[in-house]
């Protein structure tokens, strides 16, 4: 078995704009995941019980289940409930929605690391809701929540692969679709392997920095 | 949706659960070895299990499962798919579970190290029966939490042979061309499965003894 | 530092070991074993599905008469699609099930069995749609799997229309071009005829099929491997299908299995595509 990687590279615009939907689809799938997990965990911190139990229940039901099984529902059975979405936007939605339930849990965690004390200190002295969350509660779980969500951001890309089932053009479709018409599928699978790693250290690497920096604001 | 197909999916569930909780028990054992070659004090080690976690985590699942699967009988090793998605699952697992266990390992009381050194533990000694266990229970969480995403990405084992959950549930929509019940029933056996990991999970860490306090 | 020497030379030897078997010939090997090694997908009815929980179709029957003709047993390999071949390649197994359609590029690298049904392309479209004949298409959104020979056939098609087709989808499989039918983003598929004449027969509700083929005659065939190695097995494979369809057994299965027999040739020396 001799390998060569000229084929693939040859296709070299191909790959590249499987890469570009990847990286799209990833960081705004995974941006709006952690807005909409934020959302989520703020209402349950402040909407009261029966918010904070109602809301519990979506969360187990996307953590239960796996995101193929999800993604596929999402695109083939939307229609027949009227919401016929096209691949890329079930896509998105997808990602963001399965992410929003993980970092719903991150950020409860990060709510209730913070101490009792400071949030009723900030009351005493006529902080608002929002001016306590913005200024007491965020501040102060950042670091907490940070290494998690990096971890929560690098499984998400990994979870873009499984779109390639709902026909998104991303790079574990583009690839390995390269690989097999030119028969060369061990050579494609080294490709994705690099890239996908290349791109989680970069996320590493965001992460470390940004670690670094609240560290020394929090100082 | 007949009994007949949801009683096929129950039966490949355990295909499902049988991988998982080996890897899940692999991947621990192979995490713990890891953690001790980090904390080794030796450079070379420290290297290869950066490398390792950073490999494993980075790529994704469903690659590193065809690399093997592939790439082995080149190198004339032949293994059946069982043992090949056991060990691809075991090392990926392995990789997270190692991470998830450095906050517990940095969360070792400094003082029991040294009382235990003092007693005339050996590092090695100290490492297995002092540090090892009080990680082990401050990430007991994290350890369910992985479990439960090894369930789910069990799913991709599939792609080397194994007829699990979700292979038999694309098998059944192949053959009958109702896909949306068949995947509907496939995503509630998972969410049965995870909610007693979950709540397994919880009492088995109300049983646990407490943790030392620094 | 001595180790190290020697765990290398182990794994040349290993190395080594597996060159000479591969060098070897590959039907003693099966012959020897006692087990002909099969790899395939279970998702490609009705050649190779599960029903009621059991491995069935066209392929697992012509596969047991071939065993039994050898004297061997079958060792069935399931893997996705996207794995079958790469795993033939990498010696997982010593033939392919599947079966492929029989092509002038795959059969420069893949040794193709005696063919075991037509392949030519024809349309599936949705039981409602308006869509009667295969230039119906025109101005439609369609799809195929990606990476398929029927697609590639579709795409040819296509553009013979003075309309071309809205979209053409391609999917992982043709399973899920199937369900996109059903969810209606799209109006029809292309596949060989077997596949989804059978399709249309287990969900009339939902799926129709569009005659006539639309497609150049083509075969499906078993791929094996082409090294020189492997043609007395490969010889040996063939020279039981052809005994099957003379004597009537592979008519019967192709009955059994598509509700009608194909003609078709002993060999495929020239693949129109």
């Amino acid at each position: 078995m001799s390998f060569d990687f000229a084929v693939i590279l040859a296709q070299g615009p191909k790959i590249l704009s499987g890469i570009v939907v990847t990286i799209l689809i990833w960081v705004g799938g995974n941006v709006a995941a952690a807005v909409l997990g934020f959302l989520i965990a703020t209402l349950r911190r402040f909407g009261g019980r029966g918010v904070d139990v109602l809301l519990q229940v979506p969360i187990e039901v996307i953590r239960g289940t796996p995101f193929l099984v999800q993604i596929f529902l999402l695109y083939f059975g939307g229609p027949y409930i009227g919401l016929r979405l096209d691949p890329i936007t079930a896509g998105f939605i997808g990602i963001s929605v399965y992410g929003a339930a993980y970092y719903a849990e991150i950020f409860r965690a990060g709510y209730r690391s913070v101490p009792v004390g400071h949030v009723e200190a900030a009351e005493c002295v006529g902080f608002s809701r929002n001016q306590i969350i913005r200024f007491v509660l965020l501040p102060e779980m950042a670091l907490l929540v940070l290494p998690p969500s990096i971890n929560m951001a690098i499984i998400l890309l990994k979870e873009t692969a499984l779109l390639s089932l709902i026909t998104v053009p991303e790079m574990t479709m583009t690839v390995s679709a390269i690989g097999s018409q030119q028969y060369a599928f061990v050579e494609a699978l080294v490709v994705l392997a690099l890239v996908y790693w290349a791109l989680v250290e970069v996320a590493n690497w965001l992460g470390r920095i940004a670690e670094r920096k609240l560290s020394k604001l929090s100082a | 949706m007949t009994w007949k197909l949801f009683s096929l999916l129950l039966e490949a569930s355990l295909m499902t659960l049988l991988v998982s909780s080996i890897s899940i028990l692999v991947g621990l054992g192979i995490a713990i070895v890891l953690s001790g070659m980090r904390m080794s004090g030796n450079r070379a080690l420290f290297a290869i299990t950066g490398v390792f976690i950073s490999f494993f985590r980075g790529v994704p699942l469903l690659v590193q499962l065809l690399l093997i699967y592939n790439l082995l009988p080149v190198l004339g090793l032949t293994l059946p798919s069982l043992a090949t998605a056991i060990i691809g699952l075991s090392l990926c697992t392995a990789a997270y579970q190692a991470e998830n266990l450095r906050g517990g390992f940095e969360g070792v009381p400094k003082g029991l190290v040294e009382s235990a050194e003092m007693a005339g533990f050996s590092p090695v000694q100290t490492f297995i029966h002092i540090r090892t266990p009080i990680a082990l229970r401050m990430t007991f969480p994290a350890l369910v939490n992985e479990a439960i995403l090894i369930l789910k990405s069990s799913s991709l084992v599939s792609a080397i042979g194994l007829i699990e959950l979700t292979k038999m549930a694309q098998n059944l929509a192949a053959s009958t061309y109702m896909p949306l019940p068949i995947f509907a029933s496939a995503g509630v056996i998972y969410l049965a499965i995870n909610l007693v990991v979950a709540w397994l999970g919880r009492r088995a860490e109300n049983a646990l003894p407490g943790l030392p306090t620094k | 530092m001595r180790k190290h020497f020697l765990a290398a030379l182990a794994g040349a030897a290993v190395t080594l070991g597996s060159t000479v078997v591969a060098q070897a010939d590959a039907l003693d090997d099966v012959m020897e074993a006692g087990v002909l090694r099969v790899g395939t997908e279970t998702a490609f009815a009705p050649f190779d599905f599960i029903d009621a929980g059991t491995h069935t179709g066209l392929n697992t029957d012509v596969f047991a008469a071939i065993g039994e003709e050898m004297g061997v047993e079958i060792e069935w390999i399931t893997l996705d699609w996207t794995g079958v071949l790469p795993g033939l390649e990498a010696g997982r197994f010593d033939v392919v099930a599947g079966p492929a359609t029989i092509t002038k590029e795959r059969a420069e690298r893949y040794r193709f069995s005696s063919p075991i049904a037509e392949a030519t392309v024809a349309i599936l479209a949705c039981a409602d749609c308006d869509i009667e004949a295969p230039e119906d298409i025109a101005g439609k959104p369609i799809g195929s799997a990606t990476g398929t020979a029927q697609l590639k056939q579709l795409q040819e098609f296509a553009s013979t229309l003075d309309t071309p087709p809205t979209e053409i989808n391609e999917y992982v499989s043709f399973n899920e071009s199937y369900a996109d039918i059903a969810a209606g983003r799209i109006e029809a598929v292309a596949n060989s005829l077997p596949n989804i004449a059978f399709v249309a027969q287990q969900r009339p509700e939902v799926f129709k099929v569009v005659t006539p083929a639309f497609g150049t005659p083509t075969y499906f065939g078993y791929p094996g491997r082409i090294e020189p190695e492997f043609a007395t097995l490969m010889d040996k494979i063939d020279e039981i299908l052809l005994a099957m369809k003379e004597d009537g057994r592979m008519a019967e299965l192709q009955e059994k299995w598509f509700g009608t027999t194909f003609d078709m040739p002993d060999y495929v020396t020239e693949p129109n595509i």
